[in-house]
């Protein structure tokens, strides 16, 4: 099955463990070379996070289950991008 | 998920992880809280004992200090129990809010675990704290045989009842960063009080 590079996740995730403890431990995944987590908006208990990992060989799996183990929610998958290199979104007509 | 009991593979990952449960449910502060309030307790309930003792006429060491002891299990007792069933039961309030929020079940988490740890430390810190106040302030009295004076084994009990209180005034005014000195007079006080209204009523 072909490696993915690029995992982009919809979390619902609780306030503690906070973001900065979670990107460290999503940073400690195999196969993962960066992670950026964005919250766009808090509440009183929760708070829903973008979480953007990029790698040479991510899993999946793994990255939902620390995030589950870690209280969070995947409410969905965003964006994905596997192969050899990766490949970017491309603005089509309907975009504009 | 990992599911496995024995989940750390060294020292090292352990603690990582009783510092992550610190951090989710916030174990240090509560347990500060509870030590500080707890030991105050075990401190003048002991101070109570003494007076008690010492009003009625006791001079034989052994009824305050068998008093003592059995206070000091009591409320040891009573702490262990009582912050066990209080924090279980807020923090399982807690955690079945979150849950209704998340819509996952939370128990087999970090946050569950972490939940069900804050539970045991702090009532074993509720439950430790007083009674070990109390065994510091008894401490003259069983060295009764050696002082070979029981109203100066009396006095001493009361001293070190009093010290200890200034102390814990002092561990308080460090916690809240001001003044250390401060906060041990006013610990003190609330051990004069007692103390003083003890030999009010008592004065024949």
């Amino acid at each position: 099955m072909g490696n993915l590079r690029r995992i982009v996740l919809d979390v619902l995730k609780p306030l503690e463990p906070n973001i900065v403890d979670l990107v460290r431990k999503i940073s400690t995944l195999s196969g993962v070379e960066g992670v950026n987590i964005t919250i766009y908006e808090i509440d009183h208990h929760v708070e829903n996070a973008k979480i953007t990992v990029e790698g040479e060989q991510l899993s999946y799996q793994e990255l939902h289950d620390l995030i589950v183990e870690n209280g969070g929610a995947v409410h969905s998958i965003d964006e994905v991008a596997a192969g050899k290199r990766t490949v970017e979104e491309v603005e089509t007509h309907q975009d504009r | 998920m990992n599911n496995n009991r024995l989940r750390w593979k060294s020292i090292a990952e352990f603690l990582e992880e009783i510092q992550n449960y610190n951090q989710i449910a916030g174990i240090a502060e509560i347990a500060r809280r509870y030590f500080a309030m707890n030991a105050f307790d075990g401190v003048l309930t002991t101070i109570g004992v003494l007076a008690g003792n010492y009003l009625a006429g006791v001079r034989d060491l052994s009824v305050p200090i068998r008093t003592g002891i059995a206070t000091s299990i009591a409320m040891g007792i009573s702490g262990l129990w009582g912050a066990y069933l209080t924090e279980t039961a807020e923090r399982e309030r807690e955690l079945a809010d979150l849950e209704k929020i998340s819509l996952i079940d939370q128990s087999e988490t970090s946050i569950g675990r972490a939940s069900r740890f804050a539970a045991i430390v702090v009532s074993i810190v509720d439950g430790v704290a007083p009674a070990l106040a109390a065994m510091i302030v008894l401490t003259p009295l069983f060295f009764g045989s050696l002082i070979q004076n029981p109203v100066l084994s009396y006095a001493l009990a009361g001293g070190l009842a009093l010290l200890s209180l200034f102390a814990l005034g002092m561990f308080l005014g460090k916690v809240s960063e001001k003044g250390l000195i401060g906060y041990g007079f006013k610990t003190l006080l609330a051990g004069l009080a007692a103390i003083a209204i003890n030999f009010l009523l008592g004065a024949e």
